[in-house]
């Protein structure tokens, strides 16, 4: 890709990295690798069996019937894979473990042989033939195994000659799983937490309310302006719902910050809901299009509640799929939004708007020596757009970067855009109990990484989503490139801004 | 009817009437696949993106998809182009056949009757490098099945024998015709003899047989993937303001 601005003509350096050497499959490799499975008041309070149930069996299959029934994808995935292969060398978690059954097709395959074993003629008459197999425990437990090393990002469908989408197996197959009493307890934990008390991590509106406050009074001292941090302010224009790790870690609070310079130098009335004070949304991990809908209803009635005319979601990459992609179906028409701005807006984009428009003002110069590669994450890059431009969610997020640091580097085309690996940690893969598939899943990034530093000297990752953030930053030290720091986009920018 | 019973030999008819059964249930059964997919909800959008925005942009993406193979050339070279070889010799090949409808030859399909030893070769060419590379690759043996190897078998016993009836034992092209209509319009006719027409034959019922029950349908199944056929109809309702790029 190559970008111009007035800075910096950037070519696309080749790749070196290792990933280029597909591995040979190592039966079993990462099975080991296991993740907790959720407790039973877990399970209970989401409305699901807190163990397994007796007659998992026949349970599982009958679910996996109204599945099939329920959602063309899946049904027409099942059919159509021709085993051509493809798709093999195409997921990180294959590159990085090894473990054939990593191979999103056999990924898939886990499911699809119980598919042709009850769903179809040949597979009942002659199982060995075409690859059915009884649900039996050991299967159960590989379904559980892998369905949990896949991170739901939908770079295998990129290659797919038949689009066969690897994720909606994955959540179908744990979506089976929770039914029987397998939830895990990562995701249904959070699903819990956003029902109970509004974001994932619990955070209860008092201590909410009080970050804010601090934050305001850092920024204050920083910079000598005092811009606010609002909460559950009636009467606002825009309500703005940001991953909740935004409120407190590094390094998403900079991230933070950012919006809130950006806003407040634009002048628009803005605030937080204590209600969806949670952008992200696991259900979409879990494959549970009920609690799916459940958590976004929050966002239209916080947004009601408070009267805004606009939504905004900070930068976290499931929330923008489920924001820009499914919100209309799953809880809309938005019909109180304005004309203007009738469905919810990226952050991004709101930033990019203003500073074409001329709003703000940017200073590259302030963010001297960075240099910054930008990570596509999953579910914006393949699961959203932004923009009115094609490809907006890959020139949006440059541009803003374009104008913010002095110089920015693009990975190599096949790890970037559309192609681009997941960070190694998405779809409810963020838990220390995978670190071990975290850090081999991340390996094609930290390869694609590794040649611009080596090639540009890059002294900073941006990425716009919270996982990515916290993967990143977590799992890079181990690919010895704990020197780049993982930056928000709206820190470098909120660093660059012009602020009056 | 007694004289015309008479003229047919039990095994004729046989043949006959397993090629008429057969297409209807390749038709009927494809038919119902095609209904079930249709009428299955797809209760959230997950086309992947960047996607059209218009039908028109789906149509240009499936074509892509269904004629040039985009996302596997995209994926892997010579997969790629094994397919390439295979898929367009077969329909070279399977154009040729549309003679066999006609009493007299359309000079239309000439050329390809001329040409199809040459498209029934490209065609083998791609299925061996399909079944070399399934054979050879660990990756691909670790996915394949069974049924995986036996689909390139059959269609490979059939690419051969219908060499062999074009170059070692010509057949009465004029004959198989008559028997081919027969067996679609109801009036079974003889087939011409040969021992390696009636391998092609067999063959080619087979496959037609496993058609609707395999993932031979994926041709048409392509057409009904949600992340290849819907839009993004989001991005038409973004707020006002055109991003520069
Ligand atoms: S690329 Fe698609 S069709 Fe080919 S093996 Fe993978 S999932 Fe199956
Ligand atoms: S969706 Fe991503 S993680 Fe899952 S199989 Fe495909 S490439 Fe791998």
């Amino acid at each position: 890709m190559k970008l111009s601005n007035d800075n910096t003509v950037v070519d696309t350096p080749q790749v070196v990295g290792r990933y280029r050497v597909i591995p040979l499959i190592q039966e079993g490799a990462s099975a080991a690798s296991q993740t907790a499975k959720a407790t039973a008041d877990i399970q209970e309070s989401l409305g699901l069996p807190g163990t397994l149930v007796d007659d998992w069996h026949d349970k599982a299959i009958a679910r996996l019937g109204q599945l099939l029934k329920a959602r063309r994808g899946l049904r027409v995935f099942m059919d159509t894979c021709t085993k051509c292969g493809a798709c093999t060398d195409k997921c990180h978690y294959f590159l990085g473990t090894h473990d054939p059954k990593n191979m999103p097709v056999a990924r898939q395959d886990l499911l699809r042989s119980v598919y042709r074993r009850y769903f179809t003629w040949a597979g009942r008459l002659f199982p060995w033939l075409v690859g059915a197999r009884n649900l039996d425990k050991s299967l159960l437990q590989d379904w559980y195994t892998y369905f949990h090393q896949c991170s739901e990002c939908r770079r295998c469908t990129v290659f797919c000659p038949k689009g066969i989408d690897t994720s909606e197996v994955t959540m179908a197959g744990r979506e089976v799983l929770a039914s029987i009493g397998l939830g895990q307890q990562y995701s249904q934990e959070i699903i819990g937490k956003v029902h109970s008390i509004g974001n994932n991590l619990g955070m209860k509106p008092r201590a909410l309310a009080d970050v804010l406050q601090s934050l305001e009074e850092d920024i204050l001292e920083d910079t000598g302006v005092a811009v606010r941090l609002p909460l559950d302010d009636e009467g606002a224009d825009m309500l703005v719902v940001t991953p909740s790790a935004d409120f407190f870690a590094e390094p998403h609070v900079d991230g933070l910050i950012g919006y809130a310079k950006v806003l407040h130098q634009a002048g628009i009335r803005w605030t937080f809901s204590s209600e969806a004070s949670e952008a992200a949304n696991f259900a979409l991990f879990t494959g549970q299009h009920d609690h799916m809908r459940d958590i976004a209803l929050r966002i239209r009635h916080a947004a009601m509640g408070l009267g805004v005319k606009r939504i905004v979601i900070g930068e976290c990459g499931h929330a923008w799929r489920v924001a820009y992609s499914f919100l209309d179906t799953l809880v809309g028409p938005m019909e109180f939004l304005s004309p203007e701005h009738p469905r919810a807006e990226h952050i991004c984009e709101v930033t990019h708007q203003l500073l074409t428009q001329g709003i703000i003002q940017l200073d590259p110069s302030r963010n001297a020596d960075v240099v910054v590669t930008y990570h596509d994450s999953c579910n914006v890059a393949r699961g959203a757009g932004m923009g009115d431009i094609d490809g907006g969610q890959f020139k949006i997020p440059r541009a803003l970067l374009a104008a913010s640091v002095p110089k920015l580097v693009d990975m190599s085309a096949d790890t970037t855009g559309q192609a681009t690996f997941c960070c190694g940690g998405g779809g409810g893969l963020l838990t220390d109990d995978l670190m071990d598939v975290r850090i081999k899943g991340a390996l094609p990034r930290a390869q694609a990484l590794q040649a611009v530093v080596s090639s540009d000297q890059v002294t900073h990752l941006v990425a716009i989503c919270a996982i990515c953030k916290t993967q990143l930053t977590s799992v890079l030290p181990h690919h010895n490139l704990s020197d780049v720091q993982v930056t928000s986009l709206h820190h470098l920018v909120g660093d660059a801004l012009v602020l009056t | 009817m007694q004289g015309y019973l008479n003229r047919l030999a039990v095994f004729d008819l046989l043949l006959g009437l397993a090629l008429t059964v057969i297409v209807a249930w390749a038709l009927l059964g494809t038919c119902f696949k095609l209904y079930q997919w249709a009428s299955t909800p797809s209760p959230l959008p997950i086309p992947l993106t960047p996607a059209p925005r218009t039908r028109y942009g789906v149509v240009v993406r499936l074509l892509a998809e269904i004629v040039l193979f985009r996302a596997l050339a995209k994926a892997n070279r010579v997969t790629w182009l094994a397919s390439v070889f295979f898929h367009y010799g077969l329909l070279f090949v399977l154009i040729m056949h549309v003679r066999f409808f006609f009493a007299s030859i359309p000079s239309s399909l000439l050329p390809f009757i001329v040409w199809s030893g040459w498209a029934a070769l490209a065609m083998l060419l791609g299925l061996c490098v399909l079944l070399i590379r399934r054979i050879v690759v660990d990756r691909y043996r670790y996915i394949s099945t069974p049924s995986d190897y036996l689909h390139l078998l059959l269609l490979i016993s059939i690419g051969l024998s219908g060499v062999a009836l074009k170059r070692l034992w010509p057949v009465d092209t004029f004959g198989v015709g008559e028997f081919l209509r027969g067996a679609l319009t109801l009036q079974w006719q003889a087939l011409p003899d040969g021992v390696v027409l009636v391998v092609h034959l067999v063959l080619v019922l087979l496959l037609f047989f496993v058609f609707p029950i395999s993932k031979l349908l994926h041709g048409v199944g392509i057409v009904f993937s949600p992340t290849l056929n819907e839009r993004d109809t989001s991005a038409r309702s973004s707020s006002k303001g055109k991003p520069s790029q």
